[in-house]
């Protein structure tokens, strides 16, 4: 389970997230979804600790993941947006690598890779060198070595970016089995459709605050849109009304 | 306890997967290693060449144009006594000295004949090219022998008019050189600890970038730091893959540098330097600390820059500067003081200097070398560590 409280982060002086509250519980997929810029990134990364939060909480099962980094580690498993593989090393072997980072180590962890291998449809590529794989078998490398220790949290920035029809769809299946298994998804996106088959529950982000925040059904009624589409955009359009800082979005650090 | 078995195991899996993704590099790798072995490649070509110059003027016969030979036939047969082959002359001894188709010429000019006789002082020309280096030994000996010819009938001249030599040879002036080996061995062998200081600066700065730099720069960083691993294990894992190709580069060149000693010393090159296997050994240990201060400064630049590029700027700059009072040691040397010992670089430039010339080294100035070293090298580690906790080692800056 993922809690975040009153989270702020600036970079530069210039505030990106100005105080967010969430839960994404266990069983459940939560989407985060925002325009460029929202601060979802922001938020993720203090999620999986390679960020400090400048004030506020994140907590994984109960543990703040700025003071117990390491045991937030081992409960996360994380794609983040930055996905890159190291050329000279093979498919196989970038999953090892992050296995025994986690203290795995042995045929359990071999099997553990081969299991990966065989369900994100490796096989073909597993024991090549990275160098001049396509984003679809990049993508499924990252994924893999991040769920090798089999965490109870796993977190994915923008999981499907870039990929085509066949690739993307495989990933959604992936993400919903995780959910079955009882485990919490937290993912960020900004497409719609993928936010709309794939969520339980749907957080909305807009120039570093939360501005809705239920299931897509909650939302559409609240909205009194059809779409959601139409509901991210409605709620947006409120948000930036309500706000005096509104429209600036922040790039992203 | 297993804190620190768990910190041990995790230094060690980032330290393989570094040393098997840069093993597997092997344009780098080769470009590593070549670089310390042309050094020595290098220098051994400058020694037989120098060498050879010498030797071939310091005994070879020496063969001397003389124009006018006819009109001192006493100086004449007492440069052949001293085994001077006597050529003919050129016709015009000043072209050809200029353009070097005589070392020099002896030119004895008219008159000279009669003033000798009238026991006045009878003029001798030598024309030499002082801007030809390679001709200064030769020219050197010939004005030696000519000197000594001067002398000799000054003095039977003094003796004839009963008169001691002495009175008008009020100085008597010899050197003795104490220097171990020879002077010119010895310029040599200050030679050695800038090209040894240089590898350890560069031999395996390209492992410090690919690392840090390389890492955030692929996009493979981020997903790296997430893992359940202290930031500093991962920075020491790295720095001891940097220390380990560094160290291989610096032993690939001490080897080379001991087989091009061996063949100098075998060859006819009139030079005989050949600093023992302890000495090497002696070195390699002496630079250990070193290398691990260099390794910590290429971290630290590579973690605050903030693109690849920009490291490689910076890290080239860097073997420049150590280099420099090594470069300048070769031409003026200066007395170790203790608290040079001190300072990383310098300190080592001077011992490895004293090791190679086998003179006696200081225990006591090695011992400050290593520990003030190991201790800036360990402070060095400790702010690189704090630069890995810190938000920006994602973006660099």
């Amino acid at each position: 389970m993922i809690e975040v409280r009153g989270l702020r982060k600036s970079f530069n002086k210039i505030e990106v997230l100005r105080g967010i509250d969430f839960t994404a519980r266990n069983g459940e997929i939560t989407g985060l979804i925002g325009p460029n810029g929202a601060g979802k990134t922001t938020t993720l990364r203090m999620l999986y600790t390679v960020l400090r939060p400048d004030g506020g909480q994140a907590f994984v099962d109960g543990h703040d993941a700025n003071i117990e980094r390491l045991t937030v580690q081992r409960r996360i498993g994380v794609l983040p947006d930055n996905r890159g593989l190291y050329p000279r090393l093979t498919a196989r072997e970038h999953v090892r690598y992050f296995g025994r980072l986690h203290g795995l180590g042995g045929p359990e962890l071999e099997s553990r890779i081969d299991r990966l291998v065989e369900r994100l449809g490796m096989e073909d590529f597993a024991d090549r060198r990275s160098k001049g794989f396509s984003k679809g078998q990049t993508l499924k490398v990252a994924l893999a070595r991040a769920l090798v220790h089999e965490p109870a949290n796993v977190i994915l920035d923008e999981p499907t970016n870039g990929l085509d029809i066949g690739s993307s769809r495989a990933v959604r299946e992936l993400i919903r089995e995780i959910r079955d298994q009882g485990r919490c998804v937290l993912f960020s996106s900004h497409i719609m459709g993928e936010v709309e088959a794939l969520c339980d529950r749907v957080i909305v982000i807009s120039d570093g605050l939360i501005v809705a925040n239920g299931k897509p059904e909650e939302l559409r009624q609240a909205t009194g849109e059809g779409d959601l589409e139409d509901v991210f955009l409605a709620t947006i359009r409120q948000a930036e009304a309500a706000s005096p800082n509104a429209g600036g979005s922040t790039s992203r650090a | 306890m297993l804190v620190v078995v768990r910190a041990v195991r995790n230094i060690w899996i980032v330290f393989l997967k570094e040393s098997i993704d840069n093993l597997r590099d092997r344009r780098s790798l080769f470009l590593a290693l070549i670089y310390p072995v042309i050094g020595a490649l290098l220098l051994g070509m400058l020694v037989s060449f120098v060498g050879g110059m010498f030797r071939g003027q310091g005994d070879s016969t020496l063969h001397l144009p003389v124009a006018g030979a006819e009109r001192a036939p006493a100086l004449i047969s007492h440069l052949e006594s001293k085994g001077v082959i006597i050529r003919p002359a050129p016709v015009d001894p000043r072209r050809a000295v200029r353009r070097g188709e005589a070392d020099a010429v002896l030119v004895i000019p008219g008159g000279h004949a009669e003033k000798f006789a009238a026991q006045r002082t009878a003029r001798l020309n030598m024309v030499v090219n002082a801007t030809r280096l390679s001709t200064v030994i030769k020219v050197s000996r010939v004005v030696g022998l000519l000197r000594d010819y001067g002398r000799e009938v000054g003095q039977q001249r003094l003796r004839a008019h009963g008169v001691d030599p002495g009175v008008a040879a009020p100085l008597e002036i010899r050197s003795t050189n104490v220097g171990r080996s020879r002077n010119l061995a010895g310029f040599f062998l200050n030679m050695l600890p800038p090209f040894i200081i240089f590898t350890i600066f560069v031999g395996g700065v390209y492992l410090a970038i690919d690392t840090t730099s390389g890492e955030r720069e692929r996009g493979s960083l981020e997903p790296l730091l997430a893992n359940p691993v202290p930031r500093w294990q991962f920075m020491l894992g790295k720095a001891m893959a940097t220390f380990a190709f560094t160290l291989t580069a610096v032993l690939v060149q001490l080897l080379a540098f001991k087989i091009m000693f061996e063949i100098v010393a075998a060859g006819e090159f009139g030079i005989k330097i050949n600093p023992g296997l302890g000495a090497f050994i002696g070195v390699a240990l002496l630079c250990l600390p070193l290398i691990g201060f260099a390794v910590a400064l290429q971290i630290i630049v590579a973690t605050v820059s903030r693109s690849y590029k920009e490291t490689q700027t910076y890290l080239g700059l860097l073997p420049l500067l150590p280099s420099l009072p090594g470069m300048i040691l070769v031409f003026v040397p200066v007395k170790a003081q203790i608290w040079m010992m001190a300072i990383p670089t310098f300190g080592q430039i001077l011992l490895i200097g004293r090791l190679m010339r086998q003179e006696t080294a200081v225990w006591l100035h090695i011992g400050v070398s290593v520990a003030a070293t190991t201790l800036i090298t360990t402070l060095l580690l400790a702010g690189a560590a704090h630069l890995y906790n810190r938000d920006r080692m994602l973006f660099g800056g």
